[in-house]
């Protein structure tokens, strides 16, 4: 019996391009077999962003609109309402990195959440600017080196990183908002479990969905993709703890 | 017999599969794949597979296509 198959909402004969073991590739491949799960394949439309998480519309077999950096929560906010004007209740989610998300798009995001703008969206937190070659980000961690940041992050100089899931959670139009991670079978699944959830609290109109991903990005890291699973298990994940941080249903 | 599908043209060799699998029956090859690097090769002569899928669940580049559990 066959037991695993590739996901459905994986076009054929795709090949990532991301870097050997980043976890974009992982949130990718979890996001499709939820597409799968929730048979909504049809009805989907992905807003990318700029930043590695641009080339979601290459692998995802699902209609896709490429935003301006930091847009992608504005883009959705009109693609999700023009449909519904026209009578189509579309399903709509973004794929932003924390840079995107977090920094050049934090007026758009932290408003779509405020307004309750029920879309849902996916943040990939890997603590840098990863396609532009590791710069310090808005949630790269205190003491934490990057290029533009060579004796590591301090307070003086940069202030501090920005807590993604805990802000969105404060916002009152946010319905649910979680951090998950990848570093390991379990964490996949629950990943899996938790994006199937914001998915599904769109789908019943209860606002704005968000789930931030701490991800890995070996190449800037200078870590092997193992290792990096260790630093986000170890490390960044007491930095930035794990769980749903708002939940309209149990709150 | 359980087993896996592994797509040699997809693997980037990241090696997190060697690591989850509980048999170990996923190990470096000799053969070099399109990162330049060794890619991995599934061997299972004593048909130890459980057909557990964590290498495929594990895998970012969806290389391991298929797990048959018998
Ligand atoms: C308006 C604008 N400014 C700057 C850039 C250059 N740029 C492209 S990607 C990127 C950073 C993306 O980082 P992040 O959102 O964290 O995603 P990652 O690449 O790490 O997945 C920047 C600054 C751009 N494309 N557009
Ligand atoms: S630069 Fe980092 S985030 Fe971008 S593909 Fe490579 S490892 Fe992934
Ligand atoms: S996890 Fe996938 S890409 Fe990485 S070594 Fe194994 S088969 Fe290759």
């Amino acid at each position: 019996m066959q037991v695993y198959s590739t996901p459905k909402a994986i076009k054929e004969n795709s090949n990532f391009t991301f870097c050997p073991g980043c976890d974009h590739g992982l949130a990718i491949k979890t996001i499709a077999h939820v597409i799968d799960e929730l048979n909504i394949r049809e009805n989907t439309i992905a807003v990318a962003s700029s930043g590695c998480s641009v080339f979601l519309y290459n692998f995802l077999d699902v209609d896709c609109i490429e935003s301006p950096h930091g847009r992608a929560c504005a883009v959705a906010t009109g693609v999700k309402r023009a449909h519904k004007a026209q009578g189509n209740n579309k399903f709509v989610f973004t794929y932003q990195g924390d840079g995107d998300f977090a920094s050049i798009g934090l007026a758009e995001s932290m408003h779509s959440a405020l307004r309750g703008e029920n879309i849902t969206a996916i943040c990939i937190n890997n603590t840098n600017y990863g396609m532009t070659g590791g710069q310090l980000g808005p949630t790269t961690a205190m003491g934490q080196i990057t290029t533009t940041s060579q004796n590591g992050r301090n307070r003086e100089y940069h202030g501090f990183p920005i807590k993604t899931a805990e802000q969105i959670a404060q916002c009152e139009g946010t319905c649910f908002s979680a951090r998950v991670a990848l570093y390991d079978i379990k964490n996949i699944i629950n990943t899996k479990n938790t994006i199937k959830k914001a998915f599904e609290y769109q789908n019943q109109n209860l606002g704005f969905s968000f789930v931030e991903i701490l991800s890995s990005c070996p190449t800037n890291w200078k870590l092997s993709p193992k290792e990096s699973h260790e630093k986000i298990k170890t490390e960044l994940s007491q930095i930035f703890p794990l769980g749903v941080l708002k939940d309209v249903k149990n709150d | 017999m359980s087993y896996i599908v592994l797509d040699k043209n997809k693997c980037k060799s990241c090696y997190l599969c060697t690591d989850v699998c509980p048999k170990e029956l996923i190990k470096k090859s000799d053969e070099i794949g399109k990162t330049g690097e060794f890619i991995v090769k599934f061997e299972d002569k004593e048909n130890q597979c459980l057909g557990c899928s964590q290498c495929a669940i594990m895998c970012p580049e969806i290389a391991i296509t298929e797990v048959h559990k018998e």
